[in-house]
């Protein structure tokens, strides 16, 4: 009896391995696992056998059974996982093309930093592009006749109005409104009035920052920018500052930061010099904070301001900065 | 601006083993940005003094001749076509193997033994504009080549030791020195050195003038608002000339054309103290009179450059007893200025208000070397040192010349004395790392600042040529130890601050939003443009030109007018990008400015005054194979799906448009938010265009303002709905929209009415149209039954054929 067990179970195994269509299949089934097949024979014969045997055979015969039963099962799945794939078109052909716009890259990384400075509590702040003297230049310690307004090519409007030379206009409006402690940023575009070519246009965007507090130093500020730039580039960076004067900080300073293409041994991308000038910062001039109405002996501050539209042409490479504005959907869908 | 650290030796021993490179490091950490670090001896390279032994004539040029020179060591054969060769005249020769500028242009190129026409040459000898020193040895023509014979050299030297041409330049950016009017001459850059290497700095010494009062020199200053010193005097006997080659050095090597003795020891001061001067030809000088004041607009000045200047309000001038002799601080005249036949001259070291010289200069688009340096503000005590040193300098010179006049003083000058208490504290704070006590004192000491200290506090005196505009306050002193002890020894730290409440920007938000659901799910390409208007499209579009803000001083017309408007940029755009596409869409969100409408920024902070309206507006422009009708209602349907998720009550107005062939009015209540419509194709200037443009305009600023934030969920059905369609007919005129609303005026239990078909044609009367619509009810309370529906039916269809005479088709 437990011979014929195995010797049903071996060539049902045998069997199985060449069913290749479900009419075989059913005819296996009905062959060991049906009322009448020949398992289900078998296992009539059980009653027959002497006591002492009894559970010994009636065990193994029901493993058998289990056994054939799964087997079957799995065959049976095979089968219609064949039976799926057979179909009348190619799926290795294209996909269809599902419209879809794109994002323009400057947006991309304005909100990539915005959310990098909002983890550090810096709310966005947005405000006029025509602006007028008075916050351009003159609430940042930039009266007429000041030489540092001849680095920045105004466009001079009618009205002694312009337009603002650089996301610092915001500083004391935001001082006005918003008034201490402070921490914000102001990202958006500027103008210079300059010829343009491949590096210079004269429409780009900055992202102005801009925090006071009680104690604010310049090791805040170079804090701040480290973990920032550390976020933007996805890996630590090294940064140092060095003397730069802009009328509305004091001190100024340059932001280099290391070559993040040779690490700073040097290379022709820096020059050989192993920096890359990143952003003018500084400590907030007090007489910037006297025109947003804070006491400069009870609060310090820094502000900097981002080249945006470098950092886009860094970040993806672009070397025509005038394709930014050109509105060619050549370059735009590629991003 | 050039460093000359030969110049700066005069006053200071640099530290041993400190390459120039370091230097130019060292500068940038602390104090200005140093654009390049030029090596002089580098580029003379391979060049040595050679004695021309024997000239023949090429055999086979005319104006070639074959010369053996000797270099010391060796002889060499040099093939030369210089006009000026003699026999056994000294000449630079540059050896096979450096590198020389051919013709004095172009790229440096290698020498290589080579023969010319047939005969053999190695090396060259060169004119002075090969080897980059036409300014130091001015040539005639470019035939000729550089005669050292005068100066006495030794054969075979080389030529930057034989010419000690061994200095090290250092090129600051002049942005960097904007804000310190005391680094632009080499003083006060050695001022620098000697406070970063900690090494002396030699006073800066004059000799004492001795005078005649032969000449009584008058000084008149009528402008004593802009002239705030004048000192003068005259020299008797000199004689011009071309200053000698160690003069001509220093000048060069600082980037200066030496021209003759006089006006290059001028100059020299000039970069040495950073104080301009001015020689006049005291032949010209009416009356021995010189007067300072303020020109007439509109008169005609010829400076020394021969250009005739139409001077502008308030231009300061120097003059004598009847004319205008110099622009002050800006350029001398053509009718005094030093020629060769000058013996007399009446030097100027004066100081001028820097806005008036900088406003003058901007005026004339004339910037000099003197402007650029008075309009940082000058201390007016360098004046003084500095016409002493010019004396000295020409006496030298010309041993015939004596000082013929008393020196004039006529002094003006407004600058105190600033004295400044900065608590030690304030240093530490800002610096955020502790500075000991006497280090800050050593900086400040080395930087010539007089300091005290007493009870935590430094008292300190700004020395004068720091105190015209550079220093005024303790933050200024934080800069000045913080920058010499170095930045590199801040600590990065981030700040403690408390935590405050949140700031929700809800139209920054909003932004984000709409230009991710733009992008992603309606297939918008966000596009970014100028703000200059597309004055084109403002034609085509019907806009007036002169409703825009216009740009004063644009440098090209194309940036004149600015954006009322993102469309006329938009459809310009859209118009470009018909070249590589057929079908697209873009949109863009930006400001335009409305210069008739005053918007909510105050122009300044006494709040009487607003700057114009520049609100943000959210415009698209889809380019579409579709044919109108298809266009327009896709964009009716986005704009539906853009207010439905905002939740924001809206209604269509129609609206003409003059460059749109269908326009609607977006409406809240009376408000319009904005508008869109389908573009009239004839603006386009090709005809063979075979799409349609569709445009839409949103303020988005206003918009804003209506965005829901009240979004409550709505219980789900209870009871099943049933859905019936009905087609009825109508006359062509009845519109769908007013159809619909009539539908749902008669039950609440009509939850919907959707519109799926419209035929005209076969089987339907001319005129008419067929509309098929589904239609749902459902109520809120029980299950609707059959007898319910066909009631309603009933009632619908009644009530159409009453408004609208509808059959049932």
């Amino acid at each position: 009896m437990e011979k014929k067990l195995q010797q049903l179970k071996e060539q049902a195994l045998k069997e199985i391995k060449n069913i290749k269509d479900s009419g075989a299949l059913e005819d296996f089934k009905k062959q060991y696992l049906g009322r009448k097949g020949e398992l289900t024979q078998l296992l009539k014969e059980v009653k027959n056998l002497a006591v002492e045997e009894k559970p010994k055979i009636g065990k193994l015969a029901n493993e058998v059974k289990e056994e054939l039963a799964d087997i079957f099962s799995k065959a049976e799945a095979t089968l219609k996982g064949v039976k799926n794939s057979t179909h009348d078109f190619d799926p290795s052909m294209p996909g269809q093309s599902r419209p879809i716009g794109s994002i323009h890259p400057l947006t991309t990384i304005k909100y990539e930093i915005e959310d990098i400075f909002a983890q550090m509590g810096f709310a966005v702040y947005d405000g006029p592009q025509l602006e007028s003297d008075f916050y351009n230049f003159t609430t940042l310690n930039t009266p007429a006749d000041h030489p540092a307004r001849d680095t920045q090519d105004t466009f001079w409007l009618e009205g002694g109005l312009l337009l603002r030379s650089q996301t610092s206009n915001l500083q004391v409006r935001m001082l006005e409104r918003h008034g201490v402690p402070f921490r914000g940023i102001f990202p958006g575009r500027v103008f210079r009035n300059e010829s343009t070519d491949v590096s210079h246009d004269h429409t780009f965007y900055q992202l102005e920052g801009l925090m006071v507090d009680k104690d604010i130093n310049i090791g805040n500020l170079i804090s701040v920018m480290k973990s920032m730039l550390s976020a933007v580039f996805k890996r630590e960076v090294d940064v140092r500052l060095r003397p730069g004067f802009f009328p509305f900080v004091e001190p100024g300073f340059e932001m280099d930061i290391k070559c993040l293409i040779c690490g700073g041994k040097g290379c022709p991308v820096c020059k050989q010099s192993g920096w890359l000038e990143l952003m003018p910062c500084g400590m907030v001039h007090p007489e910037v904070l006297k025109f947003g109405n804070i006491d400069p002996n009870e609060y310090s501050g820094f502000a900097f301001g981002l080249g945006l539209t470098r950092l886009v042409m860094m970040k993806y490479r672009i070397d025509d900065i005038r394709l930014l504005e050109s509105g060619d959907l050549r370059f735009l869908k590629q991003f | 601006m050039y460093l000359s650290l030969n110049w700066v030796k005069n006053w200071l021993k640099l530290p041993k083993d400190l390459d120039s490179k370091t230097i130019g490091l060292d500068l940038t950490m602390a104090t200005v940005e140093v654009e390049e670090v030029i090596d002089q001896a580098q580029s003379l390279l391979g060049v040595v003094v050679g004695r021309v032994e024997e000239i023949t004539k090429h055999p086979d040029a005319d104006r070639l001749q074959v010369c053996q020179v000797n270099l010391g060591d060796i002889k060499e054969q040099i093939v030369c076509g210089g006009t000026n060769l003699t026999k056994g005249m000294l000449v630079a020769v540059a050896k096979v193997g450096s590198k020389v500028k051919w013709h004095g242009e172009g790229e440096l190129v290698e020498l290589q033994k080579t023969k010319i026409r047939g005969v053999e040459s190695s090396g060259m000898i060169v004119a002075s504009s090969e080897i980059g020193l036409e300014k130091l040895f001015p040539a005639d023509s470019e035939k000729e080549i550089m005669d050292l014979s005068d100066l006495k050299l030794k054969v075979g030297q080389p030529l930057a030791q034989a010419l000690r041409l061994d200095d090290v330049i250092i090129d600051i950016d002049n942005k960097s020195i904007n804000h310190r009017p005391d680094l632009w001459g080499q003083y006060g850059l050695a001022r620098e050195l000697a406070a970063i290497y900690k090494v002396k700095l030699d006073q800066y010494k004059v000799s004492d003038l001795k005078t005649k009062n032969e000449l009584k020199l008058k000084v008149e200053v009528l402008d004593k608002e802009n002239c705030f010193r004048y000192l003068g005097l005259a020299i008797k006997n000199i004689k011009v000339a071309q200053s000698p080659l160690e003069l001509r050095k220093k000048l060069e090597a600082v980037g200066i054309r030496p021209i003759n003795n006089i006006v290059d020891v001028t100059n020299y001061v000039m970069y040495e103290l950073g104080q301009p001067m001015h020689a006049f030809d005291a032949r010209q000088i009416d009356g021995a009179k010189i007067v300072v004041k303020k020109a007439k607009k509109g008169e005609v000045f010829v400076t020394l450059d021969g250009e005739k200047r139409k001077l502008p309000e308030d231009a300061l001038m120097i003059c004598d007893s009847k004319k205008y002799v110099a622009l002050a601080g800006i350029m001398g005249g053509q009718n005094s200025e030093i020629s060769d036949e000058t013996v007399d001259i009446i030097l100027e070291s004066a100081n001028f208000r820097a806005g008036n010289i900088r406003r003058t200069s901007m005026a004339l688009g004339l910037r000099t070397e003197s402007s650029a340096r008075f309009e940082k503000s000058l201390d007016p005590v360098l004046a003084e040192s500095a016409i002493k040193k010019a004396v000295e300098m020409i006496l030298n010179l010309c041993p015939e010349a004596y000082v013929a006049s008393d020196l004039v003083d006529i002094n003006n000058n407004p600058f105190k004395k600033i004295y400044l208490e900065v608590p030690e504290e304030l240093i530490n704070r800002r610096f955020g790392v502790v500075i000991p006590t006497k280090e800050i004192k050593d900086i400040l000491k080395r930087l010539q600042f007089e300091v005290a200290y007493k009870s935590k506090k430094f008292s300190i005196t700004v020395p004068s040529f720091r105190a015209t505009k550079d220093i005024s306050i303790p933050e200024d002193i934080v800069e000045e130890v913080a920058r010499v002890y170095g930045y590199d020894n801040i600590e990065a730290k981030l700040p403690t601050v408390n935590v405050r409440e949140p700031i929700m920007n809800v139209a920054h938000r909003s932004e984000r939003d709409i230009i991710y659901w733009l992008a992603w799910a309606q297939a918008y390409n966000q596009v970014y443009t100028y703000p200059f208007t597309d004055q084109r499209w403002v034609k085509n579009l019907g806009f007036d030109l002169s409703q825009h803000v216009k740009v004063k001083n644009s440098i090209s017309p194309e940036l004149s007018y600015l954006n009322v408007s993102l469309l006329p940029n938009l459809l310009s755009k859209a118009e470009d990008n018909l070249r590589w596409y057929e079908e697209f869409r873009i949109f863009e969100l930006e400001r335009v400015f409305d210069k008739n409408q005053k918007g909510s920024y105050q122009v300044d902070n006494l709040g009487k005054k607003f700057l114009p309206k520049q609100d943000k507006y959210l415009a698209g422009v889809e380019v579409s194979k579709k044919n109108s009708e298809e266009l327009f209602l896709s964009l009716k349907g986005l704009l539906e799906a853009m207010m439905e998720h905002w939740q924001i009550d809206w209604e269509l107005e129609k609206k003409d448009l003059p460059y749109a062939s269908v326009s609607f009015a977006i409406k809240n209540q009376d408000i319009e938010l904005g508008h869109f419509g389908l573009l009239d194709m004839n603006l386009f200037d090709s005809r063979d265009i075979k799409v349609n443009v569709a445009f839409w305009q949103i303020n988005f600023a206003s918009l804003v303002k209506y965005i829901s934030h009240n979004r409550r969920y709505q219980a789900l059905a209870k009871f099943p709905s049933i859905k019936r369609d009905m087609a009825i007919i109508v006359a062509n005129s009845v519109s769908w929209g007013e159809l619909e609303s009539e539908v749902y005026k008669i039950s609440p239990l009509i939850r919907s009415i959707e519109l799926f078909d419209v035929y005209q044609g076969a089987n339907i009367a001319h005129g008419k149209k067929s509309l098929a619509y589904h239609l749902e009810f459902r109520s809120d309370d029980r299950t609707l039954m059959t007898e319910d529906i066909d009631q309603l039916l009933k009632e619908i269809l009644a009530n159409l054929k009453k408004k609208f005479a509808a059959d049932l088709r």
